[in-house]
């Protein structure tokens, strides 16, 4: 495939580009639910195909073929190029691309264990016996367990010079019971919702994750919801477990620093942002213990990888630094606007689609503590666990988020448990009112295989470093 | 586009080298360009051709699902056997018994040249009428036009042989304006029925109108809600409502609530995928024959679509909604309908002393809890004040948190005019939606925009 993608791009260059990559992505996905100790679903997909993406007469134009011989891929070339003709006649200005090293290199995915060498059926057993020792409660009506398996081959070639494969493997899963009693309809989960935790890694993170351990744990709880009081209305002091910070900080801090919205090309669907140009070291994000960081190159981080779908190296750097907002997730055509490198935020999902800037792992940094401190030393407030729901506006100002279960903290102790919590509120208020983060012992990198943006639609993985945290004045309880 | 014949006979070439008693294969091919604009220019133009073919093997009740993209025949072949040693493996599927038999479908045209060889250069060509008009206003415009073709076939070794060609084209426009915007999309399976002047003629009027909007406290009012932001409620009544796995799981708002009254006499929501006012598909991806359901029928809870596991399991028949192979028991409603009234958006304007316009909301949630159908989301892109029967100003957004069981219970007035409104789906369906009028509808928060 190398010296297909290798010739495409010569002849690219004999048409006189101004730019021109190709890039072939083969993927395999095994994907098993298991519902009530019964296969729900169980399939392996595999797609495979290349995207060129050329620059002619200053514009873009992208296009893809899912065959991939050579007479097929140079039609798709001369499609990309007879596009970005079209997209010349509505231009303003050239596109201009920072420079960026032509690397000829290969990144492998540390991992110990190959899921799809581990027999089918000791993944299915283990579902099945989660999902039956969930359901044994007769107020548990459905138990859901997943694994989600991705293996992908790259292969990326520019007329610049640069000649990069990568082997990306990610693995994950997880499960979540469903109590209900008459209108009442409870969740909980474990490692976490939507399907679970995920990482770039092998199958022993599955064995790490340990599911049979949390089932008894999950299952009382899930059912105590059924009877819990709900969560009241009111502003109070709230402490976030990792999990749902995770979502918060991949909402109201990952997108809103994407600088592609920020330049309002995603305005349209997904919205703006409101960290403009003007806020960059020039801002005050959060309180001054809120240090965030993008690190594509963290160890199992879902948003880690070699080289983003540009060609641009992994990078680790600084977004808000001591509570100031100091940087955004860029692209090398995005980071020429702000005369900056591109920090290498492209990403595309699979072959068919062009790379857009998309979270890599996006980290809270740690503070100081464990959360049994952190409760200890919170007189009433109230610990939120778990995302249920999510909302935010389109320049990710005011959000809304429901978890799983709440409970009740008062005089250092954690008390009774509430149903239906959901807390409101505006993003640089909610950062500012950060009072403490606990430390690297309860620091965990959460992956979240379902980030959603552009047209058409791409999926993206991505990460986020959390440890719990704790907020002041915010209003919770807000449902109805 | 690869054609009838060309995918009958490759597939089923394949499909009689199954070892197995049952199996199936589904195809899905697409070729589409689509253009994205933002700041009024092209920033993002893509073509696509791709297709991809799933297998179901069935050994009894053991299923094996496995898709490729390859159309290359040892690729097919390895695919079908990998789906047979994964049916080996694995127990079996309750609820299954056994693919589609052979059915009749309704013929529906749903492919229209015109649209599947509409070229970048069009596109580009219509897009610019809008820049144009938004331009004399100062404005810029953002968004996207989408056309092409793809293809849905179907065939199993019960003799299902189905097949069908779709075309669309969907287009959507934000007109920007220094502190406010404005809104305007429209779909359909020929690119000749969208009115490109008229679109940004909308979408630039509502930016107008709604330029230095005013602070409005969150609280109860009368909203009137244009039919994208109906539409856009009615996505998550769906994923959380209308498919039959929310009622064995009894998470839905239909669980034990069909025959009951749970919103007012004037509601009535089905699904109808052989109405060409929406994105028409006459059978679903296990080659059933789609069939009308009533979700709600004057403000009566009614049924959930079924695709053919979740039907054996439920006791009922499938009613043509099965998503392509490896969804497990999901069903899903693809083409979602709200029954017009007898009102239009003008006199519920006129009839309203003080309310709230929405044009369009932001990223709703319905997990909140879906058994009660509560929603959370913010409005965007041409929110306005309405006083004394007219339009008095833009308004600065709201979050909304309702109960859309109660909410559909207290509305006042249905438009008779309806649109197709634009999904992820919608090669093979959209939401078609009225505009409606609702009382005292719950504004929880506000934002600085």
């Amino acid at each position: 495939m190398k010296e297909i993608l290798l010739e495409i791009i010569e002849y690219l260059k004999s048409k006189k580009v101004d730019y021109a990559d190709a890039r072939f992505v083969s993927t395999i996905r095994e994907s098993i639910s298991v519902k009530n100790g019964e296969v729900e679903a169980l399939s392996n997909n595999e797609a495979r195909g290349v995207g060129i993406r050329v620059i002619a007469k200053g514009a873009w134009g992208f296009a893809s073929t899912t065959v991939v011989t050579k007479s097929e891929i140079k039609k798709a070339a001369n499609m990309a190029l007879q596009i970005a003709k079209a997209s010349a006649m509505t231009i303003k200005e050239k596109v201009t691309l920072c420079e960026v090293e032509p690397y000829v290199d290969i990144f492998n995915t540390p991992f110990k264990e190959d899921p799809f060498e581990v027999p089918l059926s000791e993944k299915l057993d283990l579902l099945i016996r989660v999902t039956r020792e969930l359901k044994s409660h007769k107020s548990i009506k459905t138990a859901d367990a997943a694994l989600d398996f991705w293996k992908t081959n790259k292969v990326f070639v520019s007329t610049e010079g640069a000649l990069i494969e990568q082997n990306i493997l990610e693995s994950g899963g997880g499960y979540t019971a469903i109590a209900v009693e008459g209108n009442e309809t409870q969740w909980r989960s474990y490692p976490n919702s939507h399907r679970g935790d995920f990482i770039t890694g092998g199958y022993e993170y599955i064995r790490e994750l340990d599911l049979l351990k949390h089932v008894d744990r999950v299952q009382h709880e899930a059912v105590a919801l059924l009877k819990a009081p709900p969560c009241p209305s009111l502003e109070a002091t709230i402490i976030i477990d990792g999990s749902q910070l995770a979502l918060q900080v991949h909402e109201s801090c990952g997108h809103p620093i994407e600088l592609d919205r920020v330049l309002g090309t995603e305005i349209s669907l997904a919205g703006g942002s409101f960290l403009t140009l003007d806020k960059m070291n020039n801002f005050q994000y959060g309180s001054p213990i809120v240090n965030i960081v993008q690190d594509a190159t963290c160890e199992r981080g879902l948003g880690s990888f070699g080289y983003d779908d540009e060609g641009v190296k992994a990078q680790r750097t600084d977004v808000v630094r001591e509570g100031q907002f100091v940087g955004y997730l860029t692209s090398r055509e995005t980071a020429s606007v702000i005369n900056q490198t591109s920090n290498g935020c492209m990403r595309a999902d699979g072959h068919n689609r062009i790379p857009l800037i998309r979270m890599t792992n996006i980290n809270l940094e740690p503070g100081e503590g464990s959360l049994e401190e952190l409760i200890a030393d919170t007189k009433h407030g109230y610990l939120l666990d778990t995302n249920k729901s999510w909302s935010i506006d389109d320049k990710r100002l005011n959000f809304q988020f429901g978890v799983e279960a709440a409970w009740e903290i008062t005089d250092g102790k954690k008390r009774r448990m509430l149903k239906n919590p959901v807390y409101t509120g505006i993003t640089p208020e909610f950062w500012k009112s950060c009072d403490a983060i606990c430390g690297r012992s309860e620091w965990h990198i959460w992956g979240i295989p379902s980030c959603g943006k552009g047209q058409p639609m791409q999926t993206a993985h991505v990460a986020h470093g959390t440890s719990p945290a704790r907020f002041n004045g915010v209003k919770i309880g807000v449902s109805k | 586009m690869i054609g009838k014949d060309k995918i009958f006979s490759t597939l089923s070439q394949v499909l009689k080298k199954s070892p197995s008693e049952q199996t199936e294969a589904v195809f899905i091919g697409t070729s589409t360009g689509l253009t994205r604009f933002a700041n009024s220019y092209i920033h993002q133009n893509v073509f696509e051709i791709s297709g991809q073919v799933f297998f179901r093997v069935a050994l009894g009740r053991k299923l094996g699902v496995v898709s490729t993209t390859s159309l290359v025949k040892e690729d097919l072949d390895r695919a079908l056997l990998t789906a047979y040693h994964i049916a080996e493996n694995q127990p079996e599927t309750p609820g299954f018994n056994g693919f589609a038999p052979k059915a009749k479908y309704e013929k529906i045209r749903t492919h229209y040249p015109s649209t599947a060889s509409f070229t970048p250069v069009q596109r580009a060509e219509k897009i610019m009428r809008v820049f144009k008009i938004a331009d004399k206003k100062g404005f810029t415009v953002a968004g996207s036009l989408a056309t092409g073709e793809s293809e849905v076939a179907v065939l199993n070794t019960n003799g299902v042989e189905a097949y069908q060609p779709f075309t669309s084209a969907a287009t959507n426009m934000t007109v920007m304006g220094d502190n406010s915007s404005g809104y305007s999309e429209a779909l359909s399976r020929e690119i000749r029925k969208i009115d490109f002047t008229e679109l940004g003629e909308i979408a630039t009027k509502k930016c107008m109108d709604s330029k230095d909007p005013q602070e409005l406290p969150p609280g109860k009012y009368t909203v009137i809600l244009e039919p994208k932001a109906v539409a856009e409620i009615l996505e998550w009544m769906n994923y959380t409502g209308f498919g039959a796995q929310s009622v064995e799981d009894g998470t839905g708002f239909l669980h034990e609530r069909s025959g009951k009254k749970i919103m007012g006499d004037n509601i009535t929501i089905y699904d109808d995928a052989l109405d060409t006012n929406g994105m028409a598909a006459p059978f679903d991806f296990e080659g059933v024959p789609k069939k009308k359901v009533y979700f709600v029928k004057k403000g009566i809870g009614g049924d959930v679509v079924y695709n053919r596991i979740a039907a054996n399991k439920a006791g009922t028949k499938p009613t043509g909604h099965g998503l392509p192979p490896g969804s497990g028991s999901s069903s899903f409603s693809l083409n979602t309908f709200v029954a017009s009234g007898r009102n239009t958006l003008n006199s519920m304007i006129s009839n309203t002393d003080k309310g709230i316009l929405v044009t369009r909301f932001h990223y709703i949630n319905g997990l909140i809890d879906t058994r009660n159908a509560v929603m959370t989301g913010m409005t965007r892109d041409g929110t306005f004040l309405v006083k004394n029967g007219k339009i008095a100003e833009g308004i600065k957004n709201l979050r909304f948190t309702e109960n859309m069981l109660k909410a559909f219970s207290r509305v006042k007035m249905i438009s008779k005019e309806q649109q197709a409104i634009n999904t992820w789906w919608s090669d093979v369906g959209c939401v078609v939606a009225p505009a409606i009028m609702i009382s005292n509808f719950n504004f929880s928060g506000k934002t600085e925009f």
